[in-house]
């Protein structure tokens, strides 16, 4: 096998969690679904709790960790540091760094760098670019490594990971313009559910993540696959740039009460 | 007074009167001045900024502490380890440079770089360009600023006895340095 690492202990190749008998794991609400019943647990325009603690990794100058049920992500900022064996620059670069953990999916992931680590990483850092006053940071680099340690969907990755991103930076001291936040979105049928689960993507025939600064009212990024007519992908902006306010909410409060205990 | 925190993006209320000089982690856009800083906004003199004590990259006019790594005829290596008082973390040293001509304000043509610094030197310097893609310009041509701290040959912490010459208390030898005014002197 071409992909083989050496320098790590290779589980089984086919490994997948334990399946639990009952009551741990609730099964697939979505067994018998049929288009055009409503969503299982959660009304459509709802989005999962979040949970998210900034500071959380001492190490870095800035961190967070976001959990939204099944989404879980810790993100750690280094630097301003000098760039290295690059041109000189009167403007900073942003890196962005995703990794997913072996266990973060069903199946095992190899923890080599692919391409959907790098889909990840390019939607984040176009999500939280035009928020960082990279003007400021003549000829040096700041560093977000993002760490995905439970995925459940690339949407919510998307979208959480530039929260957690911004949350970090804003933790780090790094100047930026406002706090960035991001909301995910898919067309079921003829319905609009915002923050899909996996499964819940697998039933869409589109979705949309949109990210932006709500203090400013600036949208950062759109990203949009499947099949979305123009007047449903501007109704999904809408509910999340609505949803992407309170998330604002959620993160001014936690960056907030930490910066109280320092 | 309970502390009144902003968060990136956040407006800041200017009171009425001349406004302020817009300093650290502030900025101004469409008319609003706004936070670009999770702190508290002050207002030092008229300039209104956020101060964080983070680790920051040098800018011009910086005060830099760093150690010398490399020495060459025309300039030393200088590896940047605090900036404005705020120590950077270990292994993100910026490098500087200080060129023979940046060394001191006199006689700039008969500097010699060896006089002046060694290896392993602690130098107290302003920046002065941000130089290169590789290092910064760094100026030691200031009474204040030079050499701070130094080990002579015997392995000893020499002090300072005159503007270009250290002592060793060990062995009483003098070695050629641009030493920098000790504070308090």
């Amino acid at each position: 096998m071409s992909t083989f690492d050496r320098r790590r202990i290779n589980g089984p190749e086919e490994s997948y969690p334990p399946l639990f008998e009952d009551g741990h794991d609730v099964g697939d609400a979505y067994a018998n679904w049929k288009v055009g019943e409503p969503r299982q647990r959660r009304s459509a325009g709802d989005v999962r709790p979040i949970f998210m603690k900034p500071g959380l990794i001492n190490q870095a100058n800035g961190s967070a960790y976001v959990e939204t049920e099944k989404t879980k992500l810790v993100c750690a900022v280094y630097g301003p540091r000098q760039s290295r064996n690059t041109a000189y620059s009167e403007r900073g670069r942003l890196n962005v760094e995703v990794k997913f953990t072996p266990f973060s999916c069903t199946k095992r992931r190899a923890p080599i760098r692919d391409a959907e680590d790098r889909s990840v990483a390019v939607q984040i850092h176009q999500a939280i670019l035009p928020s960082v006053r990279l003007e400021l940071l003549p000829k040096s680099t700041v560093d977000v490594f993002i760490t995905i340690i439970e995925n459940d969907g690339l949407e919510s990755c998307y979208a959480s990971g530039a929260v957690a991103a911004s949350a970090a930076l804003a933790d780090a001291g790094i100047e930026m313009l406002g706090l960035v936040t991001s909301c995910s979105s898919s067309m079921v049928g003829k319905e609009i559910w915002l923050d899909p689960t996996e499964r819940e993507i697998s039933l869409a025939k589109g979705s949309l993540v949109l990210a932006c600064m709500p203090a400013l009212g600036i949208v950062t990024s759109v990203w949009q696959s499947g099949e979305v007519k123009p007047v449903e992908a501007i109704e999904c902006m809408e509910a999340c740039q609505e949803r992407c306010a309170d998330i604002h909410a959620i993160v001014s409060e936690a960056l907030l009460a930490n910066a109280k205990v320092i | 007074m309970a502390v009144d925190r902003v968060l990136p993006g956040q407006p800041i209320l200017i009171p009425k009167g001349p406004a302020p000089l817009l300093g650290n982690g502030v900025y101004s856009r469409d008319g609003t001045v706004r936070a670009s800083l999770l702190g508290v906004p002050r207002n030092q003199g008229s300039t209104l900024t956020i101060t964080r004590i983070t680790p920051r990259a040098p800018v011009p006019n910086s005060i830099v502490l760093g150690s010398v790594t490399r020495l060459t005829p025309i300039q030393a290596m200088v590896a940047i380890t605090v900036v404005d008082g705020v120590p950077l973390p270990l292994g993100e040293e910026f490098t500087g440079v200080i060129r023979a001509q940046d060394v001191r304000s006199t006689e700039k043509d008969k500097v010699k770089i060896g006089d002046c610094f060694r290896g392993g030197d602690v130098v107290k310097g302003l920046v002065i360009s941000l130089g290169d893609a590789r290092s910064y310009y760094i100026t030691t041509a200031r009474n204040d600023l030079g050499v701070v701290f130094a080990t002579s040959e015997a392995g000893a912490t020499m002090e300072p006895v005159s503007w270009q010459e250290m002592r060793c208390p060990k062995t009483g030898r003098t070695e050629k340095r641009k030493c920098a005014k000790p504070e308090g002197v």
